[in-house]
């Protein structure tokens, strides 16, 4: 078990290590989130209250902005066609799932630190009194997206229309998860006790549960040829 | 009596209707090396693939020392090394974190030691910290030779090794590859090249469409006859 996690960190460091010097994904994602606070902002109608809708928001832009990041994820196993090295390895598939899934998931919690704040900043809302609550939201909210977003990335990464591909395939199957964070961070941002979103609590830790047991469970067919 | 190093049975594949390998039977020996050749388009890599646990036949067994790749069991992974002419290497890190993620992946101690001999083996100590994508083609086929050979495999796979480079950086490799054929590893190499398969067999296979048309040890072909033989069985088949 010991080794299992050993190899799934090898895997993790390793993509961690990649994006920390070309810094290629982190600052697509991060401006492409950026640019769309900027286009709320100017968009949005000033009667329109922003704190009140600030949930879907923030949400909306967190997921178009790591499916943008998620498309490059496996291309950089498609460089020199390194992933037939990974899998010639003895090295179970979902030890490889696991490492793709944390350096994916450490990458968009990065871009999620920069884009709370620069939501923070335009909207003039206020996390004091709900922090603690807002990172669990985003930790299981992003928990499921990464996932299923590295299962998928996967699976588009050897085809025609990939990055075509995965926003399609992706966005409907994580519905669920934007409804839940969106509705959480919605009442945390008006001011709402953390008690009162238990229950979304609740459902995106079964969320992720399932969908990590299935995306690890899946990943060993989708790396087949 | 020892299971053969490599056995294949009846192995086929088919993507759609279309064969890429049919009716693969073979059992190699350990320290043994056989060259498959063929034209492009043979289902060379293909079978290659196969023989790894790469890709999944349609059709038949592949035994690596008695071990079935389709298998729960995966120690026969740590038997075999692969390389091919895409270097399955990371051109933003460095040479030695490249070996050193395989390193990892393998679970091997003394990692560092391990990583900077593999280097020395290829001669590439000196350009350890250097990314790879600044290394030459040639270089990096030195260092993807240095990655498969890092956990000291019972059986390597070469696939067209050649591919892309230069005389100088071709003897380079055909030296290290002379080293394999120490009587203990197997090698099965595909190549189209005729000369350089020839030279470091013991046994020569020729695959036309996917099937063998032919199969004979080194020791009982004249290399030139065999070229010319070669030339008009591969026209006739295909």
């Amino acid at each position: 078990m010991l080794r299992y996690f050993a190899q799934a960190w090898a895997v993790a460091r390793k993509d961690l290590l990649l994006e920390a010097r070309s810094r290629e994904r982190f600052v697509s994602m991060a401006t492409f989130a950026v640019l769309v606070a900027v286009v709320f902002s100017l968009a949005l109608d000033p009667a329109v209250r922003a704190r009140d809708i600030a949930g879907a928001m923030l949400w909306v832009t967190v997921l178009f902005a790591g499916t943008l990041g998620l498309g490059r994820s496996f291309a950089l196993e498609r460089e020199a066609d390194a992933l037939t090295g990974v899998l010639v390895s003895p090295v179970p598939r979902g030890a490889v799932f696991l490492g793709k899934f944390l350096a994916n998931l450490a990458i968009v919690l990065a871009v999620e630190a920069v884009v709370f704040p620069v939501f923070a900043l335009f909207f003039g809302l206020r996390f004091a009194g709900a922090l603690g609550g807002l990172v669990l939201v985003v930790v299981l909210a992003t928990v499921g997206f990464m996932a299923l977003g590295t299962l998928f990335s996967a699976m588009t990464a050897h085809t025609r229309h990939g990055e075509t591909l995965l926003p399609i395939l992706l966005l409907p199957l994580l519905i669920p998860v934007v409804i839940f964070a969106a509705s959480a961070t919605q009442r945390l941002l008006v001011g709402r006790p953390l008690v009162e979103i238990g229950g979304n609590l609740r459902m995106l830790l079964a969320i992720d549960l399932v969908f990590l047991f299935l995306c690890t469970a899946a990943f060993g067919s989708a790396m087949e040829e | 009596m020892d299971a053969p190093a490599v056995e294949a049975r009846g192995v086929e594949k088919w993507y759609g209707p279309m064969p890429a390998v049919r009716g693969i039977e073979f059992a190699l020996g350990g320290g043994e090396f056989l060259t498959i050749f063929g034209p492009n388009g043979a289902g060379k890599s293909t079978l290659l693939r196969m023989l790894c646990g790469a890709v999944r036949p349609t059709r038949g067994t592949v035994r690596i020392a008695g071990d079935d790749v389709r298998g729960e069991e995966e120690g026969w992974r740590r038997k075999i090394g692969l390389l091919s002419h895409q270097t399955f290497l990371y051109p933003g890190l460095s040479a030695a974190e490249n070996l050193d993620f395989y390193a990892r992946l393998y679970s091997l101690p003394d990692r560092k030691a391990r990583v900077a001999e593999a280097l020395r083996g290829v001669g590439l100590l000196d350009r350890a910290a250097d990314r790879v994508r600044t290394l030459s083609r040639g270089m990096q086929q030195r260092l993807a030779l240095a990655r498969t050979l890092l956990h000291d495999p019972e059986v390597v796979f070469l696939d067209e090794p050649y591919t892309g480079l230069d005389p100088h950086a071709s003897a380079m490799l055909r030296a290290v590859l002379d080293r394999l054929k120490d009587g203990r590893r197997t090698v099965v190499l595909v190549t189209h090249n005729l000369s350089q398969g020839l030279e470091q067999a013991d046994r020569v296979a020729v695959q036309v469409g996917g099937r063998w048309v032919s199969d004979e040890r080194r020791g009982q072909i004249d290399p030139a006859r065999w070229e010319r033989d070669y030339t008009e069985r591969v026209a006739a088949a295909v």
